[in-house]
């Protein structure tokens, strides 16, 4: 299980340190798309119990004791919805490289400040 | 009846004192008394004291020319609202510990309204589209920003050493407090936040060295130039005024309760109307030495600054000196 | 009647309307308007109905969605919960949308796909509705990704410069970078808590803070710092307020970033009542005085009316975090006003830049001038709006000012801290470099002489005048009638932001507060502001003023012939010009304040590479401050 929480906060650091680092938009966005992997990453691991099943076939569903029956429905309704939206900002924020390319004639992030001061 | 009486006895208040006629007349004798006293200095005779007045009456049976590229309600609106502000002021401000309405504003909202004749003026300059007002109103809001914050620490270190560890803005508690342990300026450490006091003045009301923002000889009187006749008139009224209305602030600020033990006990519809004169008459010339020191001796030593030169000397200097009051209030001394 | 489902009703109404304009309004205009002012109408009365239920008769009204209630404690569906401080941003949400509306109408006319902008207007207004309403915090994300995105395609909605693209895609990139800090926030608190409900977490929460959940909280804090504006993530709002259409910088600085602010102050007041710490207090009121110094003196450097304006609502958003991080009752009220004034004065400034901008085609202040000759009621609402924000008396601006200053000095003088003087002095002078960034709006825009190439403006038609009016009279009566709206409005409010009892027990049973140690505090009624009277201010002004022109009249009878404008060819009419033909003169924006900048030089010339405007940097900037939080707050409270 800690192999799981490592591989997420390497990945949100990774795509941090892309939209950080990368000059090209489009890495940019490829950094976004990754730091949300990992945040997914992360909420997958949470509601996983090991050797744990649906928990339509648990038996005891308000068990306390018997917790690990069942793996937690919750973080993956969550992870479905943060998918749909990391999917939606890398839609949007591929348009709107393809516009500022067409504008600028650039996707270097250099070169795309005019707004500044 | 009592109700009635009450509005009649406001009124009063409102209109004589400490309101329009006293303000009016004690501002304009103190701006008399500033010119002539600076004339002596310099040698010369001088005009009347009376000559602020004259000078008004003049003004007001001149023509009022308006600039077609100026913003005509404006523009006439402005001088009015900077000279009615400030005589209601004078209504907040205690005289010699008589407080006609002042319980209702604390040093903060005096802070703020002090703002609202400058903001006028500059209003009022910047709606005759001159070019010179363009100027003018630059500077007079680089003055403003500039002694904004020595004024803030001022006020700041004398609620701290009236307060001590409860909130007190009041202007009334102020003069309380002061009646029973003695003017604020005899603790030793309120001394320079007094001197800073005594700088503000000036640059709050326009006087040399710190009349940058009307420097007649340079920008043609700046946010004025376009003005003329009545409300002409009504600006020098308001300069006037804000000369009596500053230097009061000063002497409830720094020097209160000097004159709480008169008592003539001359009354009129149960009003101590003699307690009132003399008090009023006391605090008058105390606010004329005061003038004196503050504007009339600088003025006449001084050349005007730049306005860069300006706005260092207030944060630096200035501030300086009401933040070493600030700072020796708060650990006590 | 049941109320109940009237917040459900309205966000979804929202959403619903945002499709139904893309569907039937995107050809026809009138079926597209009818539909919008109907949706945002419906919305705004159906909300504003529970004014009295919550505001008068202190009830919280709470709504499961698919009547999943908890089940033995435990919160499993999605809950809306409506208390008075959920309330207070909801009037403020309602308020400023039907206005938005309202003023889109005759604004946007000459824009083309004004279908696809209505659907994003309403998505956007219904996600902030949806945002604090809601008492689930995934559902408070899902909320918030949907304003990010419906923000950030209405900032690149004009898209024929490049320039409004550019801005929409650092907004989308510093947006989704705090939203992702906020997301695995949520994560880490669904993983210590096993709930989302935001009254269950902080009854579990209470007293219980481990380091996931200290990690949550600061990583949660940054991502509605994000959303706030607050330095150091402010850089993509200015550009983003700036390019979007008017009527939506307007949403934008009146309630995007106040969702930001709500989402701070339920996070920090609510789930994890961490604010009567001191050291948090320090952090929360210094992120707040750095922002309201940064964003005023930016603004003074500005040279376009609405990157000015947006430079302002970053710094005023600086005093709401001020004056709430004082955790004071007093601070919180006046935070919570402030945050009202701000959304009513910020707003009414930018409809004027829109106005503007609409009858002139430019924003430029140096392009710009002498316009109160050709749109008076512009230039009245204008000074208005000047005046609120920069706090002269008697105008809203003023009172809730004023009302921080207190709360300060009091908190100053209660914990000794001589922080806390700082920060007054500082907020004191950034009120009065507010001030003087408006004057040079004034001079540059409405004031001055007129270029030749604005001969031919015209004031904006009513529709556009009409949500300026009722912004500035809401600005004057705010500011003279302040103690009603302090004791009806924000007493409530503050009293729900401390005593959480009554949330927690609506939403989780009778009992669940108490079994987790949450007590409420006494609140006194008196919240310790008497000294200032606007009416009797009001009442002597007026008089003395009275008096003054009565004498000037019967001093003069003629008075008012001579007071004439006519231009004669003598020059008797025209400016001083030393004595030579007057001509184009005009004192432009960048030619005041000229001492000013001179002595700053120094600090502009930093601040110019602090805003470099480079994407890099600002996410840089967010991960550094992310990063800080997390330290310092693992100091503080481990």
């Amino acid at each position: 299980m800690i192999f799981n929480y490592i591989t997420s906060v390497l990945l949100i650091v990774l795509g941090l340190y892309t939209v950080c680092a990368k000059r090209n938009l489009i890495k940019i966005v490829l950094g976004l798309g990754i730091t949300d992997y990992g945040i997914n990453m992360l909420i997958v691991s949470i509601g996983y119990n090991y050797g744990g099943t649906a928990p339509i076939y648990a038996q005891d569903l308000f068990n306390v004791g018997n917790s690990t029956a069942f793996v937690d429905p919750v973080p993956q309704a969550l992870t479905l919805t943060s998918i749909v939206i990391s999917a939606c900002v890398d839609a949007m924020a591929l348009a709107l490289v393809i516009m500022v390319n067409k504008r600028y004639k650039s996707i270097d992030a250099n070169e795309i400040r005019r707004l500044k001061g | 009846m009592s109700s009635f009486f009450q509005i009649i006895e406001n009124i009063v208040k409102a209109m004589i004192f400490p309101g329009l006629l006293y303000a009016t007349a004690g501002g304009l004798l103190l701006a008399g008394l500033d010119r002539k006293i600076i004339a002596r200095m310099q040698r010369r005779v001088g005009p009347p004291v009376l000559q602020p007045t004259y000078d008004f009456l003049k003004l007001c049976g001149k023509e009022t020319i308006v600039p077609h590229v100026a913003n005509k309600p404006v523009f006439l609106a402005a001088p009015f609202v900077g000279y009615v502000s400030l005589v209601v002021m004078m209504l907040l401000i205690p005289i010699g510990g008589y407080s006609a309405f002042s319980g209702k504003a604390d040093l903060i909202v005096i802070l703020y309204l002090l703002t609202i004749p400058a903001v006028a003026m500059i209003v009022g300059g910047s709606a005759s589209g001159s070019p010179f007002a363009g100027i003018g109103i630059s500077r007079e809001m680089v003055t403003m920003m500039a002694y904004e914050l020595p004024l803030i620490i001022v006020f700041l270190s004398v609620a701290k050493l009236v307060g001590g560890d409860s909130m007190n803005f009041s202007l009334q508690d102020i003069t309380a407090w002061q009646e029973q342990n003695g003017p604020v300026i005899f603790s030793l450490s309120m001394i320079p936040a007094a001197i800073a006091m005594l700088l503000i003045i000036p640059a709050e009301v326009g006087m040399q060295p710190f009349d940058v923002a009307e420097a007649e000889t340079e920008i043609c009187e700046g946010p004025l130039v376009e003005y003329s006749g009545f409300p002409l008139g009504m600006f020098k009224l308001g300069t006037a005024v804000r000369i009596f209305v500053m230097t009061s602030l000063f002497t409830s600020l720094f020097l209160g309760g000097i004159t709480s033990g008169i008592h003539i006990g001359w009354t009129v519809c149960g009003v101590y109307v003699g307690d009132l004169l003399v008090r009023g008459l006391i605090h008058f010339a105390i606010c004329a030495v005061i003038t004196l020191l503050c504007m009339t001796f600088i003025h006449a030593i001084t050349a005007r600054l730049k306005i860069e030169h300006l706005f260092k000397f207030y944060w630096t200097v200035v501030a300086g000196l009401s933040l070493i009051s600030l700072i020796l209030v708060w650990i006590g001394v | 009647m049941n109320y109940t489902h009237f917040p459900v009703i309205s966000v979804m109404g929202l959403f619903l309307g945002a499709f139904l304009v893309e569907v039937f309004g995107s050809k026809n205009k009138y079926i597209r308007n009818t539909i919008v002012l109907l949706i945002t109408t419906c919305a705004a009365g159906l909300m504003l109905y529970l004014v009295k239920p919550v505001f008068i008769d202190g009830q919280i009204i709470s709504y499961w969605m698919g009547n999943w209630e908890p089940v033995e404690g435990y919160a499993i569906g999605i809950g809306y919960e409506i208390d008075a401080l959920g309330m207070f941003f909801v009037i403020l949400t309602v308020l400023t949308i039907w206005l938005a509306a309202v003023y889109s109408i005759k604004y946007m006319e000459k824009d083309s796909h004004l279908g696809h902008y209505y659907t994003l207007f309403l998505m956007l207004s219904g996600s902030v509705l949806g945002l604090v309403c809601t008492g689930d915090i995934f559902n408070m994300f899902v909320m918030i990704e949907i304003m990010t995105f419906a923000a950030v395609a209405l900032t690149a909605f004009r898209n024929k410069k490049g320039a409004h693209l550019e801005a929409a895609f650092k907004y989308l990139v510093v947006g989704c970078v705090g939203s992702g800090f906020t997301l695995a926030g949520i994560v880490l608190l669904y993983m210590q808590c096993h709930t989302l409900n935001m009254a269950q977490l902080a009854s579990i929460l209470h007293g219980n803070l481990t380091p996931v959940s200290v990690l949550a909280l600061a990583l949660m804090f940054t991502g509605f710092g994000v959303k706030s504006f607050i330095v150091p993530f402010h850089a993509p709002a200015a550009d983003a307020y700036m390019s979007a259409p008017t009527s939506i910088s307007m949403v934008f600085s009146g309630i995007v970033n106040k969702a930001g602010v709500y989402g701070m102050i339920r996070l920090l007041f609510v789930v994890f009542r961490v604010m009567d710490i001191s050291s948090v207090q320090i952090m929360v009121v210094l992120f707040g005085v750095v922002t309201m110094f940064i964003g005023v003196t930016m603004a003074l450097a500005q040279h376009d009316f609405k990157r000015l304006l947006a430079f302002h609502s970053i710094s005023q958003i600086g005093y709401v975090i001020t004056a709430v991080g004082i955790c004071s009752m007093k601070g919180v009220v006046s935070g919570l006003f402030h945050a009202a004034n701000h959304t009513l004065f910020k707003g009414l400034l930018f409809l004027c830049a829109g106005a503007v901008l609409y009858s002139t085609g430019t924003a430029d202040l140096d392009k710009l001038g002498g316009l109160s000759k050709k749109m008076p009621k512009t230039t009245i609402c204008f000074l208005i709006g000047a005046f609120s924000i920069s706090g002269l008396p008697p105008f809203n601006g003023f009172a809730s000012k004023w009302m921080i200053y207190q709360s300060l000095y009091d908190k100053a003088v209660t914990t000794g801290n001589f922080f806390y003087i700082f920060a007054l002095v500082c907020a004191v002078v950034v009120s009065v470099m507010t001030l003087a960034s408006f004057i040079k709006v004034t001079q540059a825009v409405f004031f001055g002489q007129t270029p030749a190439a604005l001969k031919e403006t015209h004031e904006v038609p009513f529709l556009m005048r009409l949500p300026m009016w009722i912004m500035s009279l809401l600005c004057v009566g705010c500011g003279i009638f302040y103690r009603f709206t302090g004791n009806n409005l924000l007493l409530p409010a503050m009293k729900s932001t401390f005593n959480i009892t009554s949330y927690i027990d609506k939403m989780m049973g009778e009992g669940t507060a108490a079994a987790s140690g949450i007590e409420n505090i006494t609140i006194h009624a008196e919240t310790g502001f008497e000294y200032w009277e606007p009416v009797i201010w009001l009442v002597l002004f007026v008089t003395v003023l009275l008096a003054v022109f009565i004498v000037t009249l019967i001093g003069r009878r003629d008075r008012g012939k001579v007071l004439s404008t006519k231009e004669e060819a003598d020059g008797k009419y025209a400016t001083f010009f030393s004595g030579e033909k007057s001509s184009h003169s005009h004192v432009a924006g960048s030619d005041l304040f000229w001492g000013f900048k001179r002595n700053w030089k120094g600090y502009f010339n930093v601040m110019q590479k602090f805003h470099s405007g480079n994407v890099n940097d600002y996410s840089l900037m967010a991960v550094c401050c992310c990063a800080l939080v997390i330290v310092f707050t693992y100091i503080v409270l481990l």
